[in-house]
């Protein structure tokens, strides 16, 4: 999905059609993240999608109440450090290993409960 | 004349022996169908996980509510959609003793509607979301409707007093207790047990229900174990009040009277008794002559009924008085009570009337749909249905003697009292006589 909660990407195609290219690319990538400085704020990649669209607001409400807190946490970390108009010393910072997708999933899930929903309400009936 | 009557009709009753339903084995399920032409079938999935069974207070309950949301197979919105294509309906029901699955639908669409019971119960996700999101609300409002139902919580109540656990767990979930979508799973996966679960049809030949559940369940759908079982039930009985918000509940002062037995044998003999206090008119606007109907009448709008409650291993027998004050409760209490005493001694004129009562109660509970699959339910899972003969056969036996009998066994039990309403005119059970 190229359009949707979860920003644009072509990741998935590029995966699909040349896995080598896929993975040179990986440093570039990594160099971006890092560039991006979200993990020098203390936040994951997955507190960054976009929280204004239901779909997310959803997923949100479906995280488990220690993800959910866990969330907050660095969300306000982020919010103090970001007034402070400094990064967390670098001890701190998150660590590659530890930026997991733990919403990614759940927003695909809604994705395709809306999409199923969608397709249910057009649907044509035939009876064999 | 009338006796003539009689005779011949319980001759021709013989000679045409009911067809009822036969049990078999599909795939490791006890199955049995019952066809008498009617133009839809419905399905019911018959699973020994009622309150008695649960583990956790509650978790039947939220496994009744639980069920038909999302499998691996499809989700509870593609059940949903796809039912109502079908023209279908899906229900669930909770007993004490039994969960009920039932899908009612048109003759024919039983394949769809089959797997779509075996992957309920095989499948089912039981998501944390979905428990949070959909289930609890529902928990909540049906528990919600039994504490605003003085009959309900009267009922629940007198089960709790007089068989504290087991038969005694509530149907409901309470908000006291907490549950997690992971005690459903786990409640679900003991008790979806294969040796656990039945299947009844109606509008469906056994053969043919036969093949389909073959078909549904063949792909060991259903996990292996042991069926559900608890320690045998004991009676102890016991009294409790509750206070009745006569401004804030729309239900009415409520009392229930009632003595349990763990006699099997007894069973019969007490289903004889219920229809000899009576309580229910059988003509229009006649009270009746039934001792509990007359205490009634004399109170307007007043109601006594005696009730009986089979289980599988105990009995729970009483009489249940509303009326819309309490003084009209108190008053029909006590005449109810002297009633309950006279079952002591029953004059033959009152048997013959009650046997024929009884017999006919047994025989109208099977012709529809909803009573049947009650009523022969559990049996199915028991391993076989029995015929309308051997249950009148069982009744026809009662005698002056055995009702007397079976009486005085009920009266050595201690009384269980439940008594909702306004507590300063309530009576207390040892004012009541008992």
């Amino acid at each position: 999905m190229v359009w949707g909660p979860l920003s644009i990407t072509f990741a998935p195609q590029l995966k699909a059609l040349s896995p080598g290219l896929f993975e040179s690319l990986r440093p570039l990538a990594n160099m971006l993240v890092k560039a991006s400085g979200y993990r020098s704020m203390g936040l994951k990649y997955d507190d960054l999608l976009m929280e204004e669209r239901e779909d997310v607001q959803k997923a949100i409400s479906r995280l488990t109440p220690q993800q959910a807190y866990n969330r907050a946490f660095r969300i306000r970390t982020a919010i103090q450090q970001s007034i402070l108009h400094k990064p967390l010393p670098r001890e701190h910072w998150v660590k590659p290993e530890e930026d997991v997708r733990y919403m990614t999933p759940l927003v695909r899930e809604i994705e395709a409960e809306n999409a199923e929903r969608a397709f249910y309400d057009t649907a044509k009936v035939e009876r064999k | 004349m009338f006796t003539r009557q009689i005779a011949q009709r319980s001759a021709r009753a013989v000679a045409q022996r009911r067809t009822y339903a036969s049990v078999s084995e599909a795939s490791g399920v006890k199955v049995a169908g019952i066809d008498n032409g009617q133009p839809t079938t419905s399905i019911s999935v018959v699973v020994k996980a009622g309150s008695r069974f649960e583990s956790r207070p509650g978790v039947a309950h939220a496994l009744k509510n639980f069920a038909f949301k999302n499998t691996k197979a499809g989700s509870a919105l593609k059940t949903v959609r796809e039912t109502e294509l079908y023209g279908g309906v899906l229900s669930s029901a909770l007993t004490r003793e039994h969960l009920f699955l039932n899908a009612e639908f048109l003759r024919g669409d039983e394949d769809y509607f089959l797997s779509l019971m075996s992957s309920v119960l095989s499948s089912t996700k039981f998501t944390p979301h979905e428990f949070g999101e959909v289930v609890v609300p529902t928990i909540e409002a049906d528990s919600l409707a039994a504490l605003s139902s003085p009959s309900t919580m009267a009922f629940d109540i007198a089960h709790t007093l007089a068989f504290r656990r087991g038969l005694g767990n509530s149907l409901f979930a309470s908000p006291h207790t907490e549950l997690t979508a992971e005690n459903v799973k786990e409640y679900a996966s003991k008790a979806f047990a294969k040796s656990n679960v039945a299947v009844i049809g109606t509008g469906i030949s056994t053969e043919a229900l036969e093949k389909a559940v073959a078909k549904a369940f063949g792909g060991a759908s259903t996990t292996g174990g042991s069926s559900s079982s608890g320690p045998a039930t004991q009676y102890f009985g016991g009294e409790q009040r509750l206070p009745l918000d006569l401004h804030a509940a729309e239900g009415q002062p409520t009392m229930l009277i009632a003595f349990g037995s763990t006699d099997a044998a007894a069973a019969p003999a007490l289903a004889v008794l219920k229809n000899v206090l009576g309580g229910e008119s059988d003509l229009k606007w006649v009270p009746g002559t039934s001792p509990l109907a007359l205490a009634a009448a004399k109170v307007p709008g007043g109601k006594a009924k005696a009730f009986v409650l089979p289980y599988s291993d105990a009995s729970l027998f009483g009489v249940f008085v509303t009326a819309p004050t309490s003084e009209g409760v108190k008053a029909i209490a006590g005449d109810a009570v002297a009633a309950i005493k006279g079952l002591g001694q029953v004059n033959e004129e009152a048997l013959k009337k009650a046997v024929a009562k009884t017999k006919f109660e047994v025989a109208s509970v099977v012709e529809n749909k909803e009573g049947l699959i009650a009523l022969a339910g559990p049996q199915v899972l028991s391993g076989s249905v029995k015929s309308l003969e051997d249950a009148f056969g069982a009744i026809e036996k009662a005698s002056t003697e055995s009702l007397s009998k079976a009486a005085e066994a009920l009266f050595k039990g201690k009384p269980t009292v439940v008594a909702v309403g306004d507590l300063s005119v309530l009576p207390y059970a040892d004012e009541l006589g008992l």
